[in-house]
């Protein structure tokens, strides 16, 4: 017999050849551009309980709204996640990291699927790419030419972007 | 420099991918995690034993995730490595797309501007748009 279900957890895991610390700052960092995050800036106290919401670098924007589940310095960090683009219900994004003899490897989990369909079909491209330039900008201070571009797209399709996305009123 | 260690970095994956079985091992979990019971029950020609075997090598090549829950042990497919192979190989090949990306983002970018100062006129006007 097997055993599968629909929206099943999405796991991701890379290894980065920096000390865990600077991987942890790296996907905590807020009220700056995070360059691997599809250019996002994120702005939360990062406290449980915290709201926290990924803009577009001119604020005008913000992609996904979540809250802060747990934080356990340089081991893990759980949050809700929703994008703003979608009416569907918040689902859970979970980094854990662990040294290895390299460095640090990162992994995500991005569980709490009900019947969130389109969400779960959509992200699994995405964090593949952020996790690849999450190694690149801390290993190499660069991003790949290739995501660079994807992202620039993206920026540069912002204004398409529904109303719900608006950054204006968020903020409470 | 850069380039030499991120090919040695990309070594286990190498491995693990030149298999056929371990191909079609991976191909099963794009489906969905499984427990080993599920692999070894979906690849009846390989012992319990050589099934183990080859989820040590996807393993150690990054390409599988480990999770247990109670006493199954689930095998998560993990496509960060397979990004990092198109991301390192592929691309080196679509440099004329490349190009024709960059000519397109310009484009869009000098358009967007514009669309971003209308908006600033008139914020109700640049939802509508496409």
């Amino acid at each position: 017999m097997e055993t599968p279900v629909p929206l099943e957890d999405h796991v991701f895991s890379i290894d980065i050849n920096v000390p865990r610390r600077r991987v942890w700052d790296a996907i905590l960092k807020t009220g700056a551009i995070q360059r691997f995050m599809m250019n996002t800036v994120l702005e939360s106290t990062l406290e449980p309980g915290a709201r926290m919401l990924y803009y577009s670098p001119n604020r005008k924007y913000v992609f996904v709204v979540g809250e802060v589940l747990e934080v356990i310095p340089e081991r893990k960090f759980s949050h809700t996640y929703m994008f703003t683009t979608q009416s569907e219900a918040p689902s859970i994004v979970t980094w854990e990291f662990e040294d290895i003899p390299a460095g640090c490897r990162v992994t995500l989990t991005h569980s709490g699927w009900t019947t969130q369909v389109k969400t779960h079909k959509d992200v699994g491209g995405g964090w593949r790419m952020i996790l690849d330039a999450l190694k690149s900008e801390l290993e190499t201070g660069k991003i790949p030419l290739k995501m660079r571009l994807t992202y620039g797209l993206m920026g540069a399709t912002a204004f398409m972007l529904p109303r719900s996305a608006r950054a204006e009123g968020m903020e409470k | 420099m850069i380039e030499e260690l991120q090919q040695d970095d990309l070594e286990p994956v190498w491995r693990a991918l030149s298999n056929p079985i371990r191909r079609r091992m991976l191909d099963f979990l794009r489906e969905g995690p499984r427990t080993t019971g599920d692999l070894t029950d979906r690849f009846p020609d390989h012992s319990r034993f050589a099934v183990m075997q080859h989820l040590g090598v996807l393993e150690e090549g990054g390409l599988i995730v480990v999770r247990r829950r109670g006493r199954e042990r689930f095998n998560f497919l993990n496509p960060v490595p397979i990004q990092q192979i198109y991301d390192r190989w592929v691309s080196k090949y679509q440099q004329p797309w490349a190009a024709g990306l960059t000519a397109l983002k310009t484009d869009l970018e000098s358009r967007t501007r514009d669309a971003t100062e209308a908006a600033d006129r008139d914020p109700d006007q640049s939802t509508t748009q496409t």
